[in-house]
């Protein structure tokens, strides 16, 4: 028995006693409950997750250099889509320069490890960081604007940025290029190798997915989807919607940038049209899209499935890919306009498995 | 001093061929709230028939205009009918996705049949120009300005003054009530699709014929600039996009006079940011297409 007298209950009930008796909880408390609220049900996910990356890591001793190079690219679109997915599809603001962040995140550390010499490991949270304040920067006057007009400015101000930095030459080498050192004394980080970048890239995408699936399952999460689904009214219920888009935005805006600092570092050498392509972008979007918005799972799918299709086109059907690949993009937005994901999951659940209502779904 | 008499003479009739571009652009996004990623596909696509028109039978890249426009208007009127009719009530990135996914296509079938060669059509007048002082204008460009001048107006009269315009600015308004009136919807949008492809077709011939084209880099370039015209102008009004189409035509090209480097570049997406900040609604557009939602 404790000795908080009368009113004192067993410790099995932490929570509702500190409920009770009208306190917070102790830390201690805190991390009972949470361990205690722990179930098979709950924490699949996160289970699985885990599950999946010491498979992936196992798999790493077994395939070519080449095919880590492959996956690394995969994993990297994974984190690029799961941040596309947090402002496009939870809060619904479908940006379409969201390759900003990444060529931001790739000039500011190839900036800093070749002009300053900082180590990767400074000039990638530096990188981060930038991403957050350009956020908040553009994302503060260009979140009022809706539908395609928030999509069309933040792609200019993708297409201006990259014009900022192919004129800012002294510093960034303009449209020469800008060149990370890797070798000798020079190196202020030594190069990770396509071993080292398959980890790394794989951490990415995993703490993305995990960021993705903690936002959806707080209280932010639920505000970023009222956002998506009704701006007046999630104002009325009293959600700071500016606090909650930029919030978004600069979440989004950070993944990507870490992305694109990663993608510095093992690209050693980029120009601006390299690292600000509007088709980065444009997959992005696809793979939210084709694997389905507004979920953790979808993007993952989508993200996985395209990039592996794409690679797979590019090295079988050569000069046809770009071909089949717009093909496959105009059928797969007709048939699946909800997602692969979300239509199997929602065909799951009304046992009903038809093309046709996905059709009539949005048709005039 | 007449540097800038040029550069200004040069960006008016650069202007009047780029709201030429974007007129399309901005009818169908005013009218259906899609924006059509594949519009600078269609130019090129009108560009390439009236090129074979001229490589094969010596056609004057301006007799031809017809026929590109008649030929245009059939494709663009079964691809809205057939295709993006399909999703056009969904979200926006669905149709922004769908009309990618199309350019895609187009653009490499095209590649396929042309090569990504530069391609331009030569004409006789081509090298000739009209001098007033010391400012030269090409007679071509001359001419395609006028023509860009006289289709607008020429659409702006079938928007007010006809039945067809009518039906089409009232699907636009509220396609519910203009469904109750008896006005069939996938009709008219799909009229109205192949009018903006018609329109495409025909920036694209005369951009062939006062300049050169490719498969890869043109058609982006013409749907970026169509973007920015048709925000700068403002939507639901055809003027908007050649009052649009004049002020980047002259902004860029003084711009590209007085700033070094590829900053001339960054021009359009400066203007367009300062506009969607200043002035959501464009020069000349009307307020309700600002942040409208679709029924």
């Amino acid at each position: 028995m404790s000795s908080r007298g009368p009113q004192s209950v067993s410790s099995s009930t932490d929570a509702l006693a500190a409920i009770l008796q009208g306190r917070q909880r102790t830390g201690r408390e805190v991390v009972v409950d949470w361990v205690r609220s722990r179930t098979l049900a709950n924490s699949w996910p996160a289970l699985a997750g885990v599950a999946v990356i010491a498979l992936l890591l196992g798999l790493q001793q077994l395939i070519e250099p080449g095919t880590m190079r492959l996956l690394s690219a995969v994993f990297m679109f994974v984190a690029l889509a799961q941040a596309w997915n947090i402002i496009g599809g939870y809060t619904g603001y479908a940006s379409f320069g969201q390759v900003v962040f990444f060529g931001l995140g790739a000039y500011v550390t190839a900036v800093l490890m070749n002009n300053y010499h900082v180590s990767f490991w400074v000039a990638m949270p530096a990188a981060i960081l930038g991403g957050v304040l350009f956020a908040v920067l553009i994302g503060v006057p260009l979140l009022r604007l809706r539908g395609h007009y928030f999509a069309i400015a933040t792609l200019g101000a993708a297409e201006g940025a990259r014009e900022v930095i192919n004129n800012m030459t002294p510093v960034t080498g303009g449209g020469l290029g800008i060149t990370i050192p890797t070798f000798g004394d020079q190196a202020p980080t030594a190069y990770f190798g396509k071993p080292g970048f398959y980890v790394a890239f794989l951490v990415l995408a995993a703490a993305s997915v995990a960021i993705s699936t903690l936002l959806a399952r707080s209280r932010f999460g639920y505000a970023m989807v009222a956002v998506h689904e009704d701006e007046a009214a999630a104002s009325a219920v009293g959600i700071n919607t500016t606090v909650v888009k930029v919030v978004a935005f600069g979440v989004s805006g950070a993944i990507v940038a870490c992305a694109g600092a990663f993608y510095a570092f093992q690209q050693i050498e980029f120009y601006p049209t390299d690292v600000f392509d509007p088709s980065f972008t444009v997959l992005m979007v696809i793979m939210v899209v084709i694997g389905g918005s507004g979920s953790v799972v979808g993007p993952l799918v989508g993200a996985v499935g395209l990039e592996l299709l794409s690679q797979f086109l590019r090295v079988n059907l050569g000069t046809y890919n770009q071909l089949i690949f717009g093909a496959i993009i105009v059928v797969v937005v007709v048939f699946f306009p909800q997602g692969v994901v979300n239509f199997f999951r929602d065909a799951w659940m009304a046992r009903r498995f038809s093309l046709l209502d996905n059709i009539r779904r949005y048709r005039l | 001093m007449t540097q800038f008499a040029q550069a200004a003479a040069y960006g008016v009739v650069q202007g009047g061929l780029l709201a030429l571009v974007a007129v399309g652009f901005s009818l169908v996004w005013g009218i259906m709230n899609v924006i059509n990623l594949s519009h600078g596909a269609f130019a090129v696509t009108g560009a390439y028939v009236a090129w074979l028109l001229n490589q094969h039978f010596g056609l004057d890249p301006f007799l031809a205009i017809p026929i590109v426009a008649v030929a245009m208007f059939g494709f663009g009127y079964v691809i809205q009918r057939g295709l993006i009719n399909l999703v056009v009530n969904a979200p926006i990135f669905l149709t922004l996705l769908l009309t990618f996914g199309l350019s895609l296509v187009i653009l490499n079938i095209l590649q396929l049949l042309f090569t990504a060669d530069d391609r331009t059509i030569d004409t006789s007048y081509a090298s000739q120009s009209f001098v007033i002082g010391t400012v030269n204008v090409p007679y071509g460009r001359l001419a395609a300005f006028f023509l860009a001048v006289i289709i607008t107006f020429a659409l702006a009269a079938l928007m007010t003054r006809t039945r067809l315009g009518h039906a089409i600015g009232a699907t636009g308004m509220d396609r519910g009530a203009a469904r109750l009136m008896g006005i069939r919807a996938r009709h008219i949008y799909a009229v109205t699709f192949g009018i903006a492809a018609a329109l495409a077709g025909v920036a694209g011939t005369m951009i062939a014929t006062v300049g050169s084209f490719n498969p890869t880099t043109t058609p982006g370039q013409l749907t970026l600039d169509a973007f920015v015209i048709s925000v700068l102008g403002g939507l639901g009004n055809m003027y908007g996009a050649l009052a649009g189409g004049l002020v980047l035509g002259i902004a860029e090209s003084i711009g590209g006079l007085l700033l070094t480097g590829t900053w001339v570049n960054a021009i359009a997406m400066a203007v367009l940011i300062a506009t969607l900040i200043i002035r959501p609604s464009g020069l000349i557009g009307k307020a309700q297409y600002g942040g409208r939602v679709e029924v």
